[in-house]
């Protein structure tokens, strides 16, 4: 018996060789860096697209997953919230809502990242789309969209939108009376953080200010008070239905779009709703900014999402470099062509080839040059949260409207003050 | 002996004991996006803020009233629809099976659809109402009547579950003693007086205590159904502690509110159990 067959040793070690120099390319092969990002579910259908070109480009290098997250903006919340609290979170970013921004940023989970932005990407953006994006004079967030409190009118029913608080109760209440619609003006009353996203409107329309900047509370000023009274008065003059004060956007939408209402109030996303198929308004909608009192400007509330990165991300080139290529210029304007989606550099606005294609593009303009941001502290949640409270009890008519906004005012100035007002 | 009762006991301590002792020690401190979410003591701060808190007494009045209501009416209801399903009747298995599928659906499913069901003005209950002239009703958008809708739709999932239990329990009730009442001359009536209720009372008693607990937690429902609202007349203690958590970051509150929740509940549990039991089983209870 012979020890060792040549034959077959020859061939072993070539295998060896073979199998050890596909395990070595293999090894030495760079991988590519895998990054998450965690965003509200409409905006992964919508990103598909770009998100596959980003991952062909970077092909190799970097990784792009998108996680999505629920449908419910808030629903998002809670889920990034809840893995930021477990300690190391599992995504690298998290697209945000422009009013968790500075609670996030207070609690230290973000990283700040103004040394990558080139003064002329700041100077790339639309005003409004400045807005939102800073704690404490440094940037947490980059913005992806855009997003303000528009008012769609039925061009059918009016040869022009309301102006003005009084235009639009008339109206209302005259095209009800001719039996045209069964509702006048639709919005968003439920308790709920609409509520205070159309007070606020109302409140700067008329002159007056939630939060001043130096977070004095301006619930009981005589401007205060007669938007308050204004938003009561559409319920109970019967210019909007009293079950507006269940309604949240979906169900304003739906009224509007099955031809029941000649108003809305609603955001930029429900253009392409009142465009489909189904809708019964298709052709017969215009759209404007919210209506102020004579001689007071107009006011859009600001509520748009941006790219925030996380402080426990271990790859935050790579996020930022994924995050450079879904809000440039070519991905904002391919997704207003294919979503409607608001654009933030003020270029887009000015674009002759989406100018001839798109008359919501000049509004959208229009209103996110007058767009005001919700109060930015790290306790919006808790002032916003008394307000609604205090502004349904005023339209489900619990409470008189002074009595209301002193109790608002007084709650609010209770948390500025148990946060030592520093905020 | 008590080395069997070692992974059950190290369960519980687990479950219900680490929280707790977490929750309490957590109630004396602040932590909160204020303190970066450090945890800092507050020497009692949170609770002397809880006692004065208009929002907390009104929410544990509005839980109290759910859960008290609430289980009532599923009792009632529970008893009558055990009862049926005991009866012999064609399909009763697929007849028992059904009738619990109320309660296998998800909550927030199910709290969306009612949602819709009571929508002013393209709900079915405001398409009827209208057909005959009335209305609108309003009901989701009226602080006297949303908290009632709240109530139906808990009504509706949780009544199946009761109705399980209590059907286990009549099962157990020997046919002997309904055919010896029947000969010493006893109505149908009597006997349900004489022998199911009295036999049922411990499962009864189970029920009421489970559910009342269960109630007492409600959030989801609440919070998909009307978000607390109008005028925050359905909002719920657990409502107002998630709140606090993860809208408001403020853990330190979050759990003082969470640990008063869990002592009233506890008074409301013992205040149940003395009235659902009869004196005398309670003495007999205690003396033996």
């Amino acid at each position: 018996m012979k020890l060792i067959n040549v034959k077959n040793t020859i061939f072993l070690l070539i295998l060896i060789f073979v199998f050890s120099s596909i395990g070595l390319a293999e090894a030495k092969r760079p991988r590519p860096v895998n990054i998450n990002i965690l965003m509200p579910a409409p905006f992964v259908e919508s990103t598909l697209d770009l998100v596959s070109r980003f991952n062909d480009k970077e092909k190799g290098k970097i990784n792009l997953k998108i996680t999505k997250g629920p449908l419910e903006t808030e629903a998002v919340s809670d889920l990034a919230i809840s893995s930021l609290l477990l300690g190391k979170s599992t995504f690298d970013a998290l697209l945000i809502d422009v009013t968790w921004l500075p609670k996030y940023a207070a609690a230290g989970w973000l990283e700040p990242f103004e040394d990558r932005i080139k003064p002329k990407d700041w100077d790339s953006l639309a005003a409004g789309a400045r807005l939102g994006n800073k704690y404490m004079g440094r940037i947490y967030r980059w913005p992806l969209v855009a997003d303000m409190g528009l008012l769609y009118w039925r061009t059918d029913l009016m040869d022009e939108p309301p102006k003005t608080e009084k235009e639009l109760l008339d109206i209302s209440l005259n095209l009800r009376e001719q039996g045209k619609v069964p509702y006048g003006y639709v919005w968003q009353g439920r308790q709920y953080e609409g509520l205070s996203c159309v007070f606020l409107e109302v409140i700067n329309g008329f002159g007056g200010e939630w939060l001043s900047s130096s977070m004095k509370v301006n619930l009981t000023s005589k401007e205060s008070l007669e938007a308050t009274r204004w938003l009561k008065e559409l319920i109970t003059s019967g210019a909007s239905p009293r079950a507006v004060m269940n309604f949240s956007e979906t169900e304003a939408l739906q009224a509007f779009k099955s031809g029941d209402a000649a108003l809305m109030r609603n955001w930029p996303y429900a253009w392409e709703e009142l465009q489909k198929k189904e809708s019964y308004v298709k052709g017969k909608v215009g759209v404007t900014t919210m209506i102020s009192k004579e001689n007071h400007e107009p006011s859009a509330t600001l509520g748009s999402w941006g790219f925030s990165i996380l402080k426990s991300s271990t790859k935050k080139d790579a996020v930022f470099k994924a995050i450079e290529y879904l809000t440039s210029e070519n991905a904002q304007k391919e997704m207003f062509i294919t979503n409607g989606y608001t654009p933030t550099k003020s270029d887009i606005f000015k674009d002759e080839e989406l100018l001839a294609s798109s008359e919501l593009l000049p509004v959208l303009e229009t209103a996110l040059s007058i767009s005001a941001s919700r109060p930015q502290t790290p306790l919006y949640a808790q002032i916003s949260d008394v307000l609604q409270k205090q502004l349904s009890s005023v339209l489900t008519e619990d409470k008189p409207i002074y009595e209301a906004l002193k109790q608002a005012e007084v709650k609010t100035m209770k948390i500025i003050s148990a946060a030592g007002n520093k905020l | 002996m008590t080395l069997l009762f070692l992974p059950a006991g190290l369960l519980i301590i687990i479950v219900f004991g680490i929280p707790i002792v977490r929750y309490t020690w957590l109630s004396f401190h602040a932590s909160s996006v204020l303190t970066k979410l450090e945890v800092l003591p507050n020497n009692g701060a949170n609770w002397i803020r809880i006692l004065g808190d208009d929002r907390f007494w009104q929410d544990a009045y509005q839980t109290v009233r759910f859960a008290s209501i609430s289980v009532t009416i599923e009792i009632c209801l529970a008893i009558l629809i055990a009862l049926l399903l005991d009866q012999k009747i064609n399909n009763r298995g697929l007849v028992r099976a059904l009738s619990l599928l109320p309660w296998a659906l998800p909550t927030t499913i199910m709290a969306l659809g009612w949602r819709w069901i009571f929508n002013t003005p393209y709900g079915p209950i405001e398409k009827i109402f209208a057909t005959l002239g009335l209305g609108p009703l309003n009901i989701l958008s009226n602080p006297d009547t949303a908290w009632l809708a709240t109530i139906i739709a808990d009504v509706w999932k949780t009544t199946p579950f009761i109705a399980l239990i209590l059907l286990a329990g009549l099962q157990t009730i020997p046919n002997e003693l309904y055919e010896a009442f029947r000969l010493e001359g006893g109505g149908k009536l009597h006997a349900f007086q004489q022998i199911t209720l009295p036999m049922l009372k411990p499962y009864l008693i189970i029920s009421i205590l489970f559910r009342t607990a269960q109630a007492f937690g409600v959030f989801d429902l609440i919070q998909v159904m009307t978000g607390g609202g109008p005028a925050s007349s359905t909002e719920s203690l657990g409502l107002y502690a998630y709140l606090n958590a993860l809208r408001f970051l403020d853990f330190g509150y979050s759990a003082t509110i969470i640990l008063l929740t869990f002592i009233i509940l506890i008074i409301f549990t013992l205040l149940v159990w003395l009235l659902a039991s009869k004196a005398n089983s309670i003495r007999k209870a205690i003396t033996s």
